[in-house]
């Protein structure tokens, strides 16, 4: 008799639990903004001594190593970009090349470089002064292939590097690059390290970084979280934070409940409409960047029907890809027409661009040998899958006789068939930051896939060659001229068709203050505080 | 019985080596490796190359082949591709979280749901319909919600409205106490369909056996009803509950992938599908190896079960 009574009353407690959350299911969904507040002043959560300031960050995927020569994806590089420095580092608000550990630096002929480097500036662990011999360990380590940096390619055109004296690199180029500063600053392949620590770390040199930035890595649970210390003798000072928690929460609603309950304080990359509607409701502050990363849609030119240029414009005049963000994603996505960002120092505005117009899109089909239309298949990845996104552009394209159809394999499948080639229409999310690399290994023929990221297979001499000479040319306005009319080609030939730009977005509390997200989606958490 | 436990212990070794040889071909058939699938959108394939050269992609099969099974042999599992963790550590480490969540769960599924499937098989051989119906009809519509949904609702309601429990936060095993609050949902939220299966069969097997003349008979000797039930009842319908447990409990520890993922539990679940989609092959062999056992044992446990309930079973 216990036994079943026991039995019988957690099943009524568990009836209850059910039948409650029936019913709260509906004021769940409609009236989330409101539980929302009070659930976060049920749970207060744990306030931080006033001495020492801790920051709670959602981190969402499983950390995958900071080691700069092999960093992959943005939640592991911010991590990084907040422990190492570069000879320069972009500036959070403008996306601006500015002086990091290089204090100044010259150049005559965008071929030979020389770096003025910083003074007294510390490593953490107490590696010592950082000196020019750390920039070359760090470039040539970078370049060896026994390293395997998928980033040696950034540093192919140097020619040769020399410490002139401890405070002094002078970098010699093979071709003359008026980029160069985007290759040496705080990113990837420019991240400095510190020989004595990566021989110290051994096989396990992903998980112990350590660099000369304003924070350090204290400990890392790969499975759960990463815990940043702040480095007392960065050379602005100490950060206002002493220690940053990331927390690992892999699912979207669990992150925004975490934030609701106090768990964490800021939100790293929230990326559900629902959830930044609901979280704007309830008061939470929507840090965000505009404008950070290009999708285009990747047209195989070696395909018989996509080879014509006028069945490219014509697709691109199928869709208003900005009335379908504005419908789905109004606050992660906008439509767009160019390739590059307007924040971009080449970027210009003054390109062919294709207009909403489904009668002109027929007319040029028409030309092209397809009044009646075609089907066009799409490869994606089964991750992503058919979004509400696709299902317009499918809507819009049927009104104009093209049948689109979608291909969805996973991920690193979809990658070797784009790379091979075998697709006929295709993504890709532009990388930020670099104008030169997007327009050099976008547009360039020596870079098309599978050796290079042209994955359109693009040709088109005469844009090669002001291409070639936008990056030797010395003169600033004749040099952003060059480019001006790169991506004047690159949008009237449309081997690549911009679709849409996406906005990031970092929730957090009202008291957490100066995040600011940089054009690489990433915040610099020197000019964070909780106040 | 000895001869039986060797018999099967021979089967667990052709079975496991049968299933390594299977995986570490079939995975290495699906398009795309360890390094495109790392490198993702922006690297090109000269740098993709020198990433295969360094991860050992680029070695003949038969010679990664041969390797693993040496590996195997002396219990070295080798390293992760992506990330050069020690995957013997990895699964130790996920390891005791999905135990601790399958054993809890599995308990607390036994508890509740055989009485309810019991007293609903009661109450349709007396013929009361009502409570019959209203447990198998709850018992339908929770086995049919989908997990992801259950484990949303039950986020806001217990986390979020109630303050109950915490929606994230650091998963140890150092801190029981937090432990628990930690793993409370998401346990709750697979006992729930375990729960409903498992009521389901219990009621449909004890019902069968409610209308056997023994039952009839043992009712003549004035026996109360209770030991009825549970005496003679129950006890003649366990074969398929108890067949029942042992798969769900093998389902449990594989990890649920779901769940797992929702509360970032660092489970053996989220191992296997991150590696499957990192493509990495050490990681995935070796857990799949590892599942292999675990299932020819737990059948084999429950095969001694079978024969401690029913003395007629013979091996």
């Amino acid at each position: 008799m216990g036994i079943r009574r026991w039995g019988l009353t957690l099943l009524m407690v568990l009836l209850v639990v059910i039948v409650a959350a029936c019913g709260s299911n509906k004021n769940a969904v409609t009236n989330e903004p409101a539980s929302a507040t009070e659930g976060s002043t049920v749970t207060p959560g744990a306030e931080p001594p006033v001495e020492e300031k801790i920051l709670r960050v959602r981190f969402y995927d499983d950390p995958a190593g900071f080691d700069p020569t092999n960093i992959f994806r943005i939640e592991n590089e911010n991590i990084a970009f907040n422990i190492f420095s570069g000879l320069t580092t972009y500036e959070s608000e403008s996306g601006k090349i500015i002086p990091d550990l290089a204090e100044s630096w010259e150049t005559t002929d965008n071929k030979t470089w020389i770096f003025n480097l910083r003074k007294g500036v510390q490593w953490q662990g107490g590696y010592g002064e950082f000196t020019a011999a750390d920039v070359l360990y760090t470039y040539n380590r970078n370049i060896d292939p026994a390293t395997a940096s998928p980033y040696a390619s950034d540093l192919a055109n140097v020619k040769s590097m020399e410490a002139v004296d401890d405070y002094t690199v002078k970098i010699e180029l093979n071709e003359p690059d008026g980029n160069f500063l985007h290759i040496v600053a705080n990113y990837h392949q420019g991240q400095i390290v510190k020989k004595e620590a990566i021989e110290a770390a051994g096989d396990q040199v992903k998980f112990l970084p350590v660099g000369t930035g304003p924070y350090a890595m204290e400990s890392i649970d790969v499975n759960s979280e990463i815990v940043l210390v702040r480095h007392e003798d960065y050379y602005q000072g100490p950060a206002p934070i002493s220690k940053i928690i990331f927390s690992i929460i892999k699912d979207e609603s669990t992150a925004t409940i975490a934030l609701q309950n106090g768990e964490v304080d800021v939100i790293m990359r929230s990326n559900k409409e629902e959830n930044l509607e609901a979280l704007k409701a309830a008061g939470f502050k929507m840090n965000t960047v505009s404008n950070y990363a290009k999708s285009l849609r990747v047209f195989n030119l070696e395909d018989p029907i996509l080879k014509d240029v006028r069945v490219r414009q014509a697709l691109a005049h199928a869709v208003d890809y900005d009335a379908i963000a504005k419908a789905v994603v109004p606050n992660l996505s906008v439509g767009t027409k160019t390739m590059l960002l307007d924040w971009m120092d080449v970027y210009t505005d003054d390109v062919p661009k294709y207009e909403y117009d489904p009668e002109k899109a027929k007319l040029l089909l028409a030309e092209a040998g397809y009044p009646d239309g075609f089907t066009m298949t799409q490869l994606g990845t089964s991750a992503s899958g058919i979004n509400d996104q696709s299902q317009l552009e499918i809507e819009y394209l049927s009104k104009i006789g093209v049948t689109l159809e979608f291909e969805l394999v996973d991920t690193p499948t979809y990658n070797q068939r784009r790379n091979a080639g075998e697709f006929m229409s295709a993504g890709r999310l532009l990388p930020a930051v670099n104008p030169d690399m997007i327009l050099f290994s976008f547009l360039h023929p020596d870079n098309k896939s599978p050796g290079g990221l042209n994955g359109a297979r693009y040709d088109n001499p005469v844009l090669t060659e002001k291409l070639e000479a936008a990056r030797a040319e010395v003169d600033e306005a004749k040099r952003m001229e060059l480019y001006a009319e790169v991506q004047k080609i690159a949008a009237a030939d449309l081997p690549y068709l911009p679709t849409y730009a996406s906005n990031v977005f970092w929730p957090s509390k009202e008291n957490v203050e100066g995040i600011v997200i940089n054009k690489l989606a990433q915040v610099n958490f020197f000019g964070v505080d909780i106040k | 019985m000895l001869g039986y436990t060797l018999k099967r212990i021979a089967q667990l070794l052709v079975t496991m080596l049968g299933v390594v040889t299977l995986v570490f071909f079939a995975l290495r058939l699906i398009p795309g490796d360890a390094a495109s699938a790392l490198a993702g959108e922006n690297v090109s394939a000269s740098a993709m190359e020198r990433m295969r050269d360094e991860m050992g992609l680029n070695e003949p099969l038969w010679f990664q082949f041969f390797d693993y099974m040496r590996g195997i042999v002396t219990l070295d599992f080798g390293n992760t591709i992506a990330t050069n963790l020690p995957v013997a550590d990895m699964i130790l480490k996920a390891l005791p979280i999905t135990l601790i969540i399958s054993v809890i769960t599995i308990i607390l599924t036994v508890l509740i749901s055989i009485p309810l499937g019991t007293l609903a098989a009661y109450m349709a051989h007396k013929g009361k319909k009502a409570l019959d119906n209203a447990i198998t009809w709850c018992a339908m519509v929770v086995d049919l919600m989908p997990t992801f949904w259950t484990a949303l609702l039950l986020l806001l309601l217990l986390s979020l409205g109630l303050g109950l429990f915490p929606a994230s936060g650091k998963v140890t095993l150092d801190d029981p106490e937090l432990l628990l609050k930690r793993i409370a949902i998401p346990i709750i939220v697979m006992s729930l369909s375990q729960i409903a299966t498992l009521a389901r069969i219990t009621r449909t097997a004890v019902l069968e056996v409610l209308n056997e003349d023994y039952v009839r008979t043992a009712r003549s000797l004035g026996m109360s009803e209770i030991v009825v039930v549970f005496r003679h009842a129950l006890k003649n319908a366990a074969l398929p509950i108890v067949t029942v447990v042992g798969l769900s409990f093998g389902n449990l520890l594989n990890g649920t992938v779901i769940v797992e993922f929702i509360f970032t539990l660092p489970g053996i679940g989220t191992l296997l599908v991150n590696g499957i989609n990192s493509r990495d092959y050490t990681l995935v062999q070796t857990l799949i190896l590892f599942y292999a056992f675990l299932f020819v044992a737990i059948n084999f446990l429950t095969d001694l079960v079978y024969k401690k309930i029913d003395p007629r079973v013979q091996f």
